[in-house]
């Protein structure tokens, strides 16, 4: 067999790993499927309605539309979710798999991540196109700028899915406990909410999350009546790098243990 | 050719460390080997050293050649994937284009003699059925050598027979290392030997030796 080089090797791993994610997510079965992309939509009736009825259907009128204002932020939340938890669990997962020894544990969470962009992208359209037939005003203040905000999030996620992947490898116990946090996460993360909307006090707390700024800059960029007053992004920058070089320093180290865990 | 260079390996275990190999030197010339020595004297790991999915503790392996995946039983598979699926995935693995990877499939099809299986998920097969699958499988890719632990005898009577004449075939443009309870499938496929005790490697020239000397440590000679 002809040596090959590095990348190609790299890109034919996580090209086989991507297509077998998603081979293996599109096999649950047509009931499985339908709920992978309805369930985003049940959830952001669910919260909408939450929001009427605490708020009541007068006091909810914003000027611009809130069931635009909650998808954008959610399907971006949702996906910081399933990238963590599906990094969470990727080495372990396909511990089968390193028995090959072109797959590096690295290759699976880059692959679950693809994935999760795929889904993401998918969700979207669909999003869009209830949106359309619902005749809502969907065009974004700034397209570039959102993709900007989703890809920075991916970036975060990919940051943070490794530092507990490799933890949930050696201990289980993370891997539950970020389990339960990320539901919280979701309450305190500015998703359903602008957070100009809350009292100053309650303001200061919540920016120390990192997921409040992702979320502030992504509604702002993409509804005209919201701005990125509350964005710190060094913060921002800050919660991407120290993350990912932590992880990156961990994956280095602790590569060949987890491949022959 | 294989070049271990002062390697050790141990595991670390609640009882201490636990050596498998303890700073072994030695060079191995290309050949057909056969791998023996007592349960756990480390001749899996050994495997799984030159596989790299396992990595020594000290020292290093060096090695110009290509070597397949350990072939045990079934592992690398994934449960929920037809058998199809999983030999697509490991073409993919080894960068095979469409063309090619539908003449491997169409080749394992064909050799596991799996029928219907073939096209089922994995978690429905026997253990026999997982060993034909990974058997056949390892035979459509061309290295330099071939890791085989225990697999040859996966299967029934007609199946293992034709797996022994292909694997026959098969080394005649490459190697194999072979770990084996049955003395005469070393005799048969293995010129020269490797024995692994007391966490030492020695190497013979002639498979025979190495089996006479394999026995003599079972009957408790040192």
């Amino acid at each position: 067999m002809t040596p090959r080089k590095p990348l190609p090797i790299f890109l034919a791993v996580v090209k086989a790993l991507f297509l077998r994610e998603l081979g293996m997510r599109m096999s649950v079965g047509k009931a499985g499927l339908f709920w992978t992309f309805f369930e985003p939509f049940a959830q952001v009736a669910m919260f909408i309605l939450i929001r009427v009825a605490i708020i009541g259907a007068t006091g909810s009128t914003t000027s611009y539309n809130f069931a635009v204002f909650m998808a954008v932020g959610f399907i971006a939340f949702n996906m910081f979710r399933n990238i963590l938890s599906s990094s969470t669990g990727a080495f372990t997962a396909n511990k089968a798999l390193f028995s090959y020894k072109q797959v590096k544990p690295i290759d699976t969470i880059i692959a679950r991540i693809m994935v999760e962009m795929f889904i993401t992208g998918i969700i979207i359209l669909l999003f869009l196109f209830i949106g359309f037939l619902l005749q809502y005003e969907l065009k974004p203040e700034n397209l570039v700028l959102v993709f900007a905000g989703y890809l920075w999030l991916v970036v975060f996620s990919f940051a943070v899915g490794l530092v507990v992947g490799i933890g949930n490898t050696f201990y289980v116990s993370i891997g539950k406990f970020v389990g339960i946090f990320s539901f919280l996460l979701m309450i305190a993360s500015a998703v359903f909410f602008p957070l100009e909307s809350i009292p100053p006090a309650g303001q200061e707390i919540l920016l120390y999350n990192p997921l409040v700024h992702f979320m502030e800059m992504i509604h702002a960029a993409y509804i005209y009546e919201l701005d990125d007053r509350f964005v710190d992004y060094t913060y921002m920058l800050k919660w991407t790098i120290t993350p990912l070089f932590i992880g990156m320093w961990l994956y280095v180290r602790l590569e060949k243990k987890i491949i022959s865990q | 050719m294989i070049e271990l260079k002062n390697v050790t390996k141990y595991f670390r275990t609640n009882q201490g460390k636990k050596y498998i190999l303890k700073d072994v030197s030695i060079t191995l010339p290309d050949g057909n080997v056969g791998i023996l020595g007592r349960n756990g004297a480390g001749k899996s790991t050994l495997m799984r050293m030159l596989g790299r999915i396992e990595f020594p503790s000290k020292g290093s392996i060096t090695s110009p050649n290509s070597f397949s995946w350990p072939l045990g039983l079934g592992g690398g598979f994934v449960g929920n994937m037809t058998g199809k699926a999983n030999v697509k995935f490991v073409s993919r693995l080894y960068g095979k284009n469409e063309k090619e990877i539908n003449d491997i499939i169409a080749y394992v099809r064909d050799f596991s003699e799996l029928g219907d299986y073939f096209d089922m998920p994995i978690k429905t097969y026997s253990s026999g059925m997982k060993g034909r699958l990974s058997f056949g499988l390892s035979l459509a890719f061309d290295f330099d050598y071939m890791l085989i632990d225990e697999t040859l005898s996966v299967g029934d009577a007609r199946f293992k027979d034709k797996a022994q004449a292909a694997l026959k075939k098969k080394i005649e443009s490459c190697h194999i290392l072979l770990v084996s309870h049955s003395m005469n499938t070393l005799k048969d496929l293995c010129q020269t030997g490797l024995l692994v005790h007391e966490g030492q490697l020695h190497y013979y020239e002639d498979i025979n030796d190495a089996i006479a000397r394999y026995e003599d440590i079972n009957k408790g000679k040192s």
